[in-house]
């Protein structure tokens, strides 16, 4: 181990990345090896919800398991458990690396990774128990709320500390996007607590409030985070600068204006000029896609790299799930078109595809990437990496498309009158049973993920403490032998 | 962008602005709503729900049905129907007031073939004076307001949901998907409590082909000893308990029950309105007996 | 594509560049076409501006479908009418505005038995000086909204203020209504409160 110089020299020179990805390891651990084990367990809980829909007696007897607590258990864990924390790993990475500084008190940064854990340990238990708030994507009660709050805080101001001292002081548009986001969710995740837990605003403005988060938490969270992650990978993994800073910027800011006023969807009980600001937002929402895809074009443009199920791989499939996101949802801005997709699953395949087929795949590029490095040792097959990104594409795929075009047909079915519910809800089996494995396949691949993230952390633990056990066994004879 | 301000200048001015509208503005517009007296209605809308139905209330989120049901009836339009109540006495007379209007149905022989609903206007205004000619011929006519849509032709609601109807809600849990069907005016169209209770024991019993979930843990499983419980479930055929034994609600469910039965916005308001020629029903979110 | 393995430990790794290249026209253009539809869609359907009455699919707050009083007055539509014509000077509480215009809540003028007066006023405005209960207002003027109104907007509005803020006065009809049109025949001159004490109630 390099002895380290004195913390104020760090703030000049720049540091060299293996000294970064070291000091950004325990971090990583915690933040990265905690976000797998929730995304294989979301997994889980998402099965067990759609197994309702194909046998529902299945959990007729049992509480904890039945739709209305396994279906808000999967979405917690994904958004909470996985996406918030991976997200948060790889914006700290890049802000390290960028700024080509150590992170600051990475051990500060571990326990606040361990305080959000525990939020969400919490929030599923409680979730589990009944304990669920009834709004969409906010379902954890307010004291597990105010544990993540707390760790997240405690990682972002660590996270902004890094940034103060960084030696290069020209910003690339990755630092920009990680910035806004730490700064977006303490706001949003703050209001929305207090606003619906604390101090509850009384009938539907609840609802308003609700969809407000989580239209900022999917549409624009995820965006300012995943694509800090693409415009760093893309031009990395190919060799080539970005296309454009200008491109970037114009990203982020109609990302910024235009996202936050989607949400509220159309069919809700407020006055029209609420849901009709959010069609527009929606529609307006779909230009920052469109501006992500020349930055891919012209960046890969030429670039002879093959992309043999690599985070190239990844990152450019959650491009493409970003653009197909963004035009589904700004289709339902259409009254021709929400009058037939309000209420089904539609709405939910189009979630699907941002979190699962954009946001996961784009941290999965990432982590693929980082934990290597963050070790120092190449301990990841790119066989099983290649595994991992067939079983998600097609796993995605599988599990959104399906639900995408079942609730379009579903749509159709509802708005004429003469057939009856029950028929409604069977015409969707079909579709379902589709998504459903789908899930599965995401579920298996997930769980590769997961051996990957754990084959990296554990190799690493041996090798440290095989140096130990070396070294101790070394003195041992040295003191046996001197005598 | 130079710096980490400029970043967080512009993130505080994008996220203000939506915030002011969507968590402000409604608060100030939809977060002090007073309940106020619905034309042709008694008492006042909405009104607080009884404490068994508020206890329901929270069984309903803490079972996480709002990711199957909605409870947001939408309408496309709305419809005014000129009505004709008692054709009256003088025949020609009424057929003149008629002709004023409509050639064709001045053209009708005899009253007796006249429809009851006789014209569909534009709107309340333009049937006035249609209803006022009628009542000089002697006959009675009124105009009927009726909202249009998918949701209310399968009997969701009699209008569509606006914010109103959420004022006294502890949790709104207004849904957005439609794996089950719309709940906004459930104790409308199915204001029994047995059918309810029935129908979260095995909702196969009640409606053939149904999808839904049957929530046994609701329910207790009891042998029967002296006499069988009055609240016991009266199941048949396959549902049925096997002999000796008894299913009993258990207070989650009957408060559930409660609830579903207190969830009805049948009231005209100033923001969806509508007319009901049969007597008004009464505004109140009890239950029904 | 994994990095190549052996650089992990470099010095120097180069970190990506970003080029300035400018924003393409067509994206530019784009936006500015998806602004322009996004504006065309709001004015459209959303219930102008920021009406917290107005839901889909009502276009305005749906004033023309409240059923009507009765007695022939829509006081609803009268509300919403006031609200519309005659707010903007007397305030939705009727209270008027001091000095611009008299208070209509406890009116003299508004609660009258009769309402061949108050029939008057919208029809062709009010000029000069009227005492409203106790308080003398100068300098008045009302510009009459006769041509505007139709006899049954007439009877709405003054049938709606007659019976709100604690008034207390039979509806207006539209006999009545027309009986005073006939009589203004093609008078546009305002009245004074003087002129308007002159006549019956």
């Amino acid at each position: 181990m390099m002895a380290r110089p004195p913390a104020s020299m760090t703030a000049c020179s720049p540091s060299s990345p293996g000294r970064i990805d070291a000091s950004c390891r325990l971090p990583l651990f915690a933040l990265f090896g905690g976000a797998a084990l929730w995304l294989a367990l979301s997994s889980v809980f998402g099965l067990i919800a759609s197994l309702t829909f194909h046998k529902p007696a299945m959990f007729a007897d049992c509480a904890i398991l039945s739709y209305g607590r396994a279906f808000p258990a999967w979405s917690s864990l994904l958004v909470y458990g996985f996406c918030i924390p991976a997200g948060l790993g790889v914006g700290l990475w890049l802000l390290a690396r960028l700024g080509r500084v150590e992170l600051a008190k990475p051990w500060l940064i571990t326990v606040g990774a361990e305080i959000w854990h525990t939020g969400v340990l919490v929030g599923l238990i409680a979730i589990l128990a009944g304990e669920t708030t009834g709004y969409e994507w906010l379902e954890m009660p307010r004291y597990a709320m105010v544990i993540l709050f707390l760790g997240f805080v405690l990682m972002a101001i660590w996270a902004f500390v890094t940034h103060t001292q960084r030696a290069e002081q020209s910003l690339y548009p990755s630092q920009w996007l990680v910035l806004a986001a730490l700064f977006w969710l303490p706001w949003i995740l703050s209001t929305a607590v207090l606003l619906l837990q604390f101090f509850p605003v009384r009938g539907v403005v609840q609802a308003a409030v609700a969809w407000w988060f989580a239209g900022n938490l999917l549409n624009v969270w995820l965006g300012l985070a995943g694509l800090a992650a693409t415009f760093y990978f893309l031009p990395k993994l190919t060799g080539r600068p970005l296309q454009s800073q200008y491109l970037a910027l114009f990203v982020l800011w109609t990302l910024m204006l235009f996202g936050t006023w989607t949400g509220i969807p159309a069919h809700a009980p407020l006055p029209a000029w609420m849901t009709e600001l959010s069609g527009v937002g929606n529609i307006l929402a779909f230009i920052p896609a469109v501006a992500v895809i020349p930055i891919l074009v012209l960046t890969c443009r030429g670039a002879k790299v093959p992309c043999k199920g690599g985070p190239l791989c990844f990152t450019k499939f959650g491009v493409w799930s970003f653009v197909l996101a963004s035009l589904l949802l700004a289709l339902t801005a259409c009254p021709l078109i929400h009058r037939v997709t309000d209420f089904t699953w539609f709405g939910q395949g189009q979630n699907l595809l941002r979190i699962y087929g954009f946001f996961t795949m784009t941290m999965f590029a990432a982590i693929y990437y980082i934990l290597p490095r963050v070790v120092g040792a190449e301990v990841l097959s790119p066989g099983r990496v290649k595994v991992h990104f067939w079983l998600g594409v097609i796993g995605t795929l599988l599990f959104a498309l399906p639900l995408v075009a079942g609730g379009v047909m579903q749509g159709l079915k509802l708005v004429d009158p003469a057939i009856p519910f029950v028929d409604v809800a069977k015409s969707t089996l079909m579709p379902f049973r589709m998504s459903t494995l789908g899930e599965t396949l995401l579920l298996i691949g997930n769980f590769v993920f997961l051996f990957n993230v754990f084959g990296v952390i554990v190799s690493y633990l041996r090798s440290v403490g095989k140096t130990v056990y070396v070294d101790a066994t070394a003195q041992l004879e040295t003191a046996v032998v001197k005598p | 962008m130079k710096s980490a301000a400029t970043v967080f200048l512009a993130a505080f001015l994008a996220l203000s602005a939506s915030w002011a509208g969507f968590v402000l503005a409604p608060q100030l517009q939809l977060g002090r709503q007073p309940q106020v007296k619905p034309s042709g209605v008694e008492g006042l809308y909405p009104v607080a729900r009884p404490g068994l139905a508020q206890q329901g209330a929270q069984v309903y989120r803490s079972l996480g049905c709002v990711h199957c049901h909605s409870q947001s009836v939408r309408q496309d339009g709305t419809i005014c129907e000129l009505v004709l109540l008692d054709a009256g006495t003088n025949g020609p007379a009424t057929l003149a007031a008629l002709a004023q209007f409509d050639r064709e149905l001045a053209k009708l022989p005899t009253l007796t073939a006249l429809p009851k609903v006789i014209k569909i206007v534009r709107d309340v205004p333009s049937a006035v004076p249609m209803i006022k000619a009628l009542k000089a011929a002697g006959a009675t006519a009124e105009v009927k307001v009726s909202a249009q849509g998918p949701d209310i032709a399968r009997s969701w609601g009699l209008r569509r949901s606006v914010a109103h109807d959420f004022a006294y809600d502890e949790t709104v849990q207004i849904g957005t998907r439609r794996s089950g069907p719309d709940l906004a005016n459930v104790g409308m169209t199915k204001p029994a409590l047995d059918w309810q209770l029935l129908h979260l024991y095995a909702p196969s019993s009640v409606v053939t082909g149904s999808t839904m979930p049957p929530y046994r843990f609701l329910f207790e499983k009891r042998m029967i000893t002296r006499a069988p419980s009055p609240d016991a479930l009266q199941l048949t055929g396959e549902f049925a308990p096997p002999a000796g034994y008894e299913i009993v609600p258990t207070p989650e469910a009957r408060a559930l029950a409660a609830y579903l039965v207190s969830l009805r916005s049948d009231v005209p308001l100033d923001e969806a309105p509508f007319t009901s020629l049969t007597a008004p029903a009464p505004a109140t979110n009890a239950p029904a007996k | 594509m994994n990095a190549d393995p052996k650089n992990l430990n470099a010095t120097t790794e180069a970190e990506p560049v970003s080029e300035p290249t400018a924003v393409p026209m067509w994206l530019i253009v784009t936006l500015l076409v998806l602004l322009f539809l996004g504006a065309w869609y709001y004015d459209a359907r959303g219930g102008w501006l920021f009406n917290a009455k107005v839901y889909t699919p009502y276009a305005h707050a749906p004033e023309a479908f409240y059923p009507p009083a009765p007695d022939g007055a829509n006081r609803k539509r009268g509300q919403v009418m006031f609200e519309k014509h005659c707010a903007v000077c007397h305030n939705n509480d009727g209270a008027g505005k001091p000095g611009q215009a008299p208070p209509l809540a406890g009116s003299e003028w508004v609660n009258a038995k009769g309402a061949n007066r108050l029939i008057r006023i919208p029809l062709v405005g009010l000029t000069g000086s009227i005492t409203v209960k106790g308080q003398k207002y100068d300098g008045l003027s009302m510009v009459g909204l006769g041509g505007g109104l139709t006899d049954d907007d007439v009877v709405d509005i003054l049938s709606y203020i007659r019976n709100a803020w604690g008034n207390s006065a039979p509806d207006v009809t539209a006999d009545q209504v027309k009986k005073v049109r006939t009589e203004l025949g093609n008078r546009s001159q305002q009245y004074t409160g003087d002129e308007l004490l002159k006549l019956e109630e």
